[in-house]
């Protein structure tokens, strides 16, 4: 019974059916043999016939069964595709979910490395009032703008000068002489024109008399100041340096 | 609903083979010639009934196997829909409080 009711309705169905043909053929050879030979029938075909109603009443209600499970099974069909919908409607969540993860993370990373910023800004703190007073500095010692009155030949800034850069650490570090007439020369003295009669820039153009004083006449425009005791290789490394002129101006002072 | 009903009768009625073999042995017992023919329409309706029952979708498991995988994709709906109203009703934005 237990076995019997595993079976799919298709099989139960098969079977029934092949029982219904074996048996209404075995009716109707019993009744023409039994017609042809005159004989009294022994109530064998009673039986069959029996066999055969009661069969077909089975496959009756196993044919309704499968009328109610065909009505079950395209309620299925819909209930999967529900969840075939349901499914997708998830995944599409699921993505969109990973992808406001990754924004996040992100987010929360950037924002970690500014905190971090921060928080290291916070420790080197330097007042405003300073850096506005070092800045003014700069600006008026030419350092980053040169003088209205500038013209090719003119010594003075925005460059830093070879004065300035053999004041500065990086001329000390290379033993260069840095006293007399290449002695430190003040930014601000060079902003307000107040330069000592010694530092004086004088040009070929003003008075020659005075620059041939000064300058070796093989110097011609080169306005360096080539201090005593100065050789090859120091020039090669100030005038190397001399380039950056906004890094070296503020680290000479 | 009784259309249905009725359809369903029919059906059923429409698959009974009794009716053939009836009509067989009435023609055996008045001798009547059309017995073959009444024996080819009884084979005939076997055969068609085979081919129907072949090709009806939802009878290859048994009626209690059938409800079992019917509750559980009624199970499956009912899950995945609680799971989408979760996310659904969920408040992105709702910043926990500290505990």
């Amino acid at each position: 019974m237990a076995a019997a009711a595993e079976k799919s309705t298709k099989e139960r169905l098969l079977s029934v059916l092949d029982d219904l043909e074996v048996l209404s053929r075995e009716l109707i050879e019993m009744l023409a043999l039994a017609r042809n030979q005159k004989v009294p029938q022994p109530g064998e075909d009673t039986q069959i016939l029996e066999l055969l109603v009661q069969r077909d009443k089975e496959f009756q209600e196993l044919m309704e069964v499968a009328q109610q499970q065909g009505k079950i099974h395209q309620e299925m069909q819909l209930l999967e595709k529900e969840v075939e919908k349901r499914d997708s409607d998830i995944q599409q969540l699921q993505k969109q979910l990973k992808e406001a993860e990754h924004i996040l993370a992100t987010a929360v990373y950037q924002a970690k490395e500014k905190l971090a910023s921060i928080e290291k800004a916070k420790k080197g703190s330097v007042s405003s009032e300073e850096i506005i007073k070092y800045a003014h500095r700069i600006s008026a010692s030419n350092a980053v703008c040169a003088p209205l009155n500038w013209v090719p030949g003119d010594p003075r800034r925005p460059y830093p000068t070879d004065l300035e850069m053999r004041s500065g650490i990086l001329g000390h570090m290379a033993n260069l002489p840095s006293n007399g007439v290449n002695g430190h020369l003040p930014g601000d003295a060079l902003a307000a024109g107040r330069l000592p009669d010694i530092l004086t820039p004088h040009y070929p153009w003003q008075s020659s008399d005075v620059s041939a004083g000064m300058l070796p006449p093989h110097h011609g425009n080169d306005f360096s100041l080539e201090p005593p005791g100065h050789n090859k290789e120091n020039e090669d490394d100030v005038e190397a340096m001399s380039t950056d002129s906004s890094s070296s101006s503020s680290d000479s002072d | 609903m009784a259309v249905a009903q009725a359809k369903l009768v029919k059906e059923t009625e429409d698959c009974s083979l009794l009716p053939l073999v009836h009509d067989i042995i009435k023609c055996m017992d008045k001798d009547s010639p059309d017995v073959n023919q009444e024996l080819t329409k009884l084979k005939t309706k076997i055969q068609e009934t085979r081919e129907q029952i072949s090709n009806m979708s939802g009878i290859d498991c048994s009626p209690p196997e059938q409800q079992q995988q019917l509750a559980t994709l009624r199970e499956q709906v009912r899950t995945k829909n609680q799971l989408l109203q979760k996310y659904k009703g969920l408040c992105m934005f709702d910043v926990p409080k500290a505990s």
